[in-house]
């Protein structure tokens, strides 16, 4: 048997699973697991052809189950997720090694679990996105999500509860799969791609639409689509840092991926699109815009309103796989480009902005935006690797997160959207607002007391920041760099390809260049210090107690900073309309359960047990029988 | 386009901007001193201003940020202003588009937001919560109204949307075919200059002019460019979007001027609205004509 280049990774990826099983509570563990993903990394670098439109590649290893032959291969999709995945689990990891890792040992906690945890998050993503069918499909979508458990979990107290309530969705959303691959199979008779492929044309419209909605909803949960979006904030939020910066910036994308490969591409996006929802002008494919775009709009909303940074990303997180799924429904050749792109920025800035945030809470023992302030002069290069992870989170030039949503109003525009594209434009605004919170109130405003002798970043923490944000500026500057991915990718999902450059796209109806746009920018930012610094008198520093405070004089132990309630005028008006219906309903389908097991336990326990087992019996004998 | 006259444009493009930003701080000034019944300043009072400013001996700074806020405030306009054509010149407006414009324009309000919380000001970071708040509300009807505009002439290239208006002359501009729209934007641009009645995140009286607060000499002589090119930027898009552009300098001038001339005479008639009442008068009037007009587009 000679071992393909997709087998070399999976011996790879399993040595470093192995390696962080048996060597794991040994100090340079970190940096072993560290490297183990760079040779990970080079390894799926060798098919780096997949991401030029190259041949899939199949791995070797096949079974037989029950008549049905389960297969491994890697095509352009999933090269591209496992980019993604690798690198950001190698930055990760690289951040977690050093100081980070002595620090986390010494207040308690299992190094030896988190390396296990991440290896194994890894591996089992691997697996998923090589699954060469709809069974290995379920068997990598179970390993991920019970990897994904054991790193929510391993923090205990709140984290485990939270991991145990994704853990419960995830299971449902799991029986959802099964479902949905249950009814292929009878359809299909095969649970093979290419069988389901032409199967597909010929479903009826109820049996399309149980399997959009089966399958719609089992990925959605991964993804934290509305209305099944509330367990992955608290979850993510409570990972241990660099577990967190990983998460979020991959986890839930695997429910892209499923989603991009069986409605996308098996069963393709004009079946879903003639699919009507009776007595209404919609159909299943603007349902899911519209889905995407509430997906957007409240997980924003909700993030500006917490109170805690890691909280706060994680909402955004949730808010962003929006964008991703709406330019996919949208489906045309930009809006799929800018939906996919989205993938890989939001993992570059998602990773640097829990990265940022984590080295805060480092360096100052919390995370609470209203126990922060002024840490700017303490902490500069954080202070600059969170400015340009949230311009990239917020959408606004010069970073890559622009590019991508750019594409994404760019096809709503084409496609005449006028809802779909204000409702992205609102998640955006309100992401700027909750963005200036999140910079503002750690690094802005006044420095306290007790931070007065705080560090910058230890370097083991800065090197991974820093090389994220020399990404989402480079991708922003030359975003036709991943927009070959994005086109290969496209190509093997059967989606239309942008006409795409070096500097970003052209078209008839409007073009982009990045190249141009960020080169006048930084001209505009030349010409202004320019100014600043030689056409004015010389400026001096003050003390930030130096300050205009209404006639008072300003003393150290008066805190002088605006941070609570930080959009009061705005939560006057919508303040009232955050009325947690989710939660309420999330609670309601929790007390049914309850209720009903509650019933059935004292069903079981007061009846006679030998009456039910004797009519249980006859019931069946009566049934073989006949 | 050989690249000599390209960077040409590039550099007269900003300084035409600012010239005539200048020259719309002077009318608003003119304006505000008609309806008080005063005389006003004189010409070159705006470049008085600017020079004076920067030439003060007393320039506090709060830090280096600080300092990058007013330089992003300045650089982001005059980037800016090289995506907005004018009469024969497009700069690199063909490579960005409105979109790409309407997010640009978004820079200037974040350095300037940045540069304020580094003054460690309760009331310039309250001011910013408002302004932000305000862009909220502005925006949305302003995006509304540029959907309605790039769908109904097909292209999100600025020049293209000038060529459709001026193809049929006066009858094919943007405010005659789609006059709901431009009512809409109006409002909405009346509201992006932060002028009364929409002035709520500076209020003297009660923020001590936020974002303002800790700002003295060349930081408020930074501004002071900045709200030329504030003023500039607004009205040409507006004139790009709904009057047709302009043909030749004149006419562009004074379309641009006239449209200015409206929301600063409103302004000085007007008191403030808190910033939950211009939320609500934001969402419901132009929001909602901009939905009728978009609905006449599609």
């Amino acid at each position: 048997m000679t071992l393909t280049p997709l087998d070399e990774l999976f011996l790879y990826s399993g040595i470093t699973v192995l390696v962080a099983l048996l060597l794991g509570r040994r100090l340079p563990a970190g940096w072993m697991v560290t490297i183990l993903y760079g040779i990970q990394l080079l390894a799926l670098m060798k098919m780096a052809p997949l991401g030029y439109g190259g041949e899939p590649i199949s791995s070797a290893l096949t079974f037989e189950v029950m008549g049905q032959s389960l297969s491994w291969r890697f095509d352009a999709l999933s090269w591209y997720f496992a980019l993604i995945t690798l690198g950001s689990a190698l930055l990760s990891s690289w951040y977690a090694c050093g100081e980070w890792e002595q620090r986390f040992r010494q207040s308690g906690g299992n190094l030896w679990l988190f390396h296990l945890a991440m290896t194994l998050n890894v591996f089992s993503m691997l697996i998923l996105l090589a699954s060469g069918d709809l069974l290995s499909l379920f068997i990598g979508w179970e390993l991920v999500s019970w990897a994904g458990f054991l790193l929510m979990a391993m923090a205990g107290g709140v984290a485990t509860k939270a991991a145990m309530r994704y853990i419960t969705y995830a299971m449902a959303g799991a029986m959802a799969i099964f479902g949905g691959i249950a009814l292929v199979y009878v359809s299909a008779g095969s649970l093979q791609y290419e069988a389901i492929l032409t199967a597909a044309s010929q479903m009826s419209t109820a049996h399309l639409w149980m399997l959009v909605i089966l399958f719609g909803a089992g990925f959605g949960i991964k993804m934290g689509l509305m209305p099944f979006h509330l367990w992955q904030a608290p979850a993510y939020a409570e990972t241990p840092g660099p577990g967190s910066a990983f998460l979020g910036a991959i986890s839930s994308r695997m429910g892209l991926f499923a989603i991009l490969l069986v409605l996308v591409k098996l069963f393709g996006i004009v079946n879903i699109d003639s699919l009507k929802i009776p007595f209404t002008l919609i159909d299943a494919r603007d349902l899911l815009a519209w889905i995407a775009v509430f997906t957007i709009i409240f997980p924003t909303f909700t993030a500006m309103k917490q109170n805690d940074a890691r909280q706060l990303l994680a909402w955004h997180g949730i808010g962003q796989g929006g964008y991703m799924l709406l330019g996919l429904v949208v489906a045309d050749a930009m809006g799929a480009a800018g939906g996919l792109l989205h993938v890989f920025n939001h993992a570059t800035y998602q990773a640097a902005l829990f990265m940022a945030v984590t080295a805060v809470i480092h360096r100052t023992g919390t995370a609470d935006l209203n126990k922060l302030g002024g840490l700017v002069v303490r902490m500069p290069l954080t202070f600059m690797v969170l400015l340009v992870g949230i311009i990239g989170l917020a959408g606004l030039p010069p970073m890559n997160g622009f590019v991508s949503k750019w594409l994404v109003y760019r096809s709503l525009l084409n496609e005449g959207m006028p809802l779909l594209f204000v409702a992205a434009v609102i998640g955006t605004l309100g992401t700027i607002l909750s963005v200036y919170k999140l910079i503002h109130n750690i690094f802005l405003g006044q420095l306290r007391v007790e931070h007065d002798n705080v560090k910058e970043a230890p370097w083991s923490m800065m090197i991974p920041m820093l090389i994220l944000t020399a990404i989402i500026f480079i991708t922003g500057l030359l975003p036709g760099i991943p927009l070959a991915w994005v086109a290969s990718v496209q190509q093997a999902v059967g989606l239309p390809v942008p006409d795409y450059t070096l500097g970003g796209v052209e078209s008839a109806s409007g073009s982009l260049d990045m190249i141009w746009v960020i080169g006048v920018l930084f001209a505009g930012f030349g010409i202004g210090a320019l100014i600043f610094y030689f056409a004015g008198g010389r400026s001096k520093r003050v003390h930030q107690l130096d300050n205009y405070a209404g006639g008072h004089f300003l003393t150290a132990d008066v805190r002088y900073q605006y941070s609570d309630n930080f959009y009061a005028g705005l939560m006057h008006l919508i303040g009232g309309w955050y009325r947690g219906s989710f939660l309420w309903l999330e609670q309601s389908v929790k007390s049914l359960v309850e209720f009903l097991s509650l019933g059935m336990q004292g069903l079981y326990r007061r009846a006679n047990a030998e009456f039910y087992l004797l009519s249980t019996a006859l019931f069946v004998i009566a049934w073989v029988v006949i | 386009m050989a690249p000599m006259e390209l960077i040409i444009e590039l550099i007269l493009m900003p300084l035409v901007a600012f010239v005539v930003g200048m020259m719309m701080v002077l009318m608003m000034r003119r304006i505000a001193a008609k309806l008080q019944r005063r005389i006003g300043p004189p010409f070159f009072q705006p470049l008085y201003d600017i020079v004076k400013l920067h030439s003060k001996r007393t320039q506090v700074s709060h830090g280096l940020i600080h300092d990058i806020g007013i330089v992003m405030a300045m650089g982001g306009y005059i980037a800016a202003e090289t995506l907005l054509p004018v009469p024969g010149m497009t700069g690199i407006a063909e490579k960005g588009g409105i979109i790409t414009l309407l997010y640009l324009m978004m820079i200037p309000s974040l350095g300037l937001a940045l540069g304020v919380g580094q003054c460690a000001n309760p009331n310039g970071s309250i001011g910013i919560a408002r302004a932000l708040t305000a862009m909220l509300a502005y925006d949305i009807p302003l995006v509304i109204v540029i959907f309605g505009v790039a769908y109904a002439a097909g292209t999100t290239n600025l020049v293209d949307i000038i060529a459709v208006q001026q193809a049929g002359g006066f009858e094919t501009w943007g405010a005659v075919q789609m006059p709901v729209l431009a009512i809409a934007g109006l409002i909405a641009m009346h509201a992006s200059l932060g002028k009364q009645p929409f002035e709520i995140y500076i209020a003297p009286a009660e923020i001590a002019t936020g974002p303002m607060v800790e700002m003295s000499g060349k930081y408020l002589g930074g501004l002071f460019v900045m709200q030329c090119f504030q003023l500039y930027t607004t009205s040409v898009l507006y004139v790009s979007l709904f009057l047709g552009g302009g043909t030749t300098w004149f006419d562009f001038l004074l379309k641009s001027f006239l449209v200015l001339a409206i929301p600063v005479s409103i302004a000085y008639l007007f008191p403030r609205y808190r910033t939950e009442d211009l939320l609500r008068l934001m969402w419901k009037w132009p929001v909602m004509l901009g939905l009728i007009g978009v609905a006449f587009v599609l």
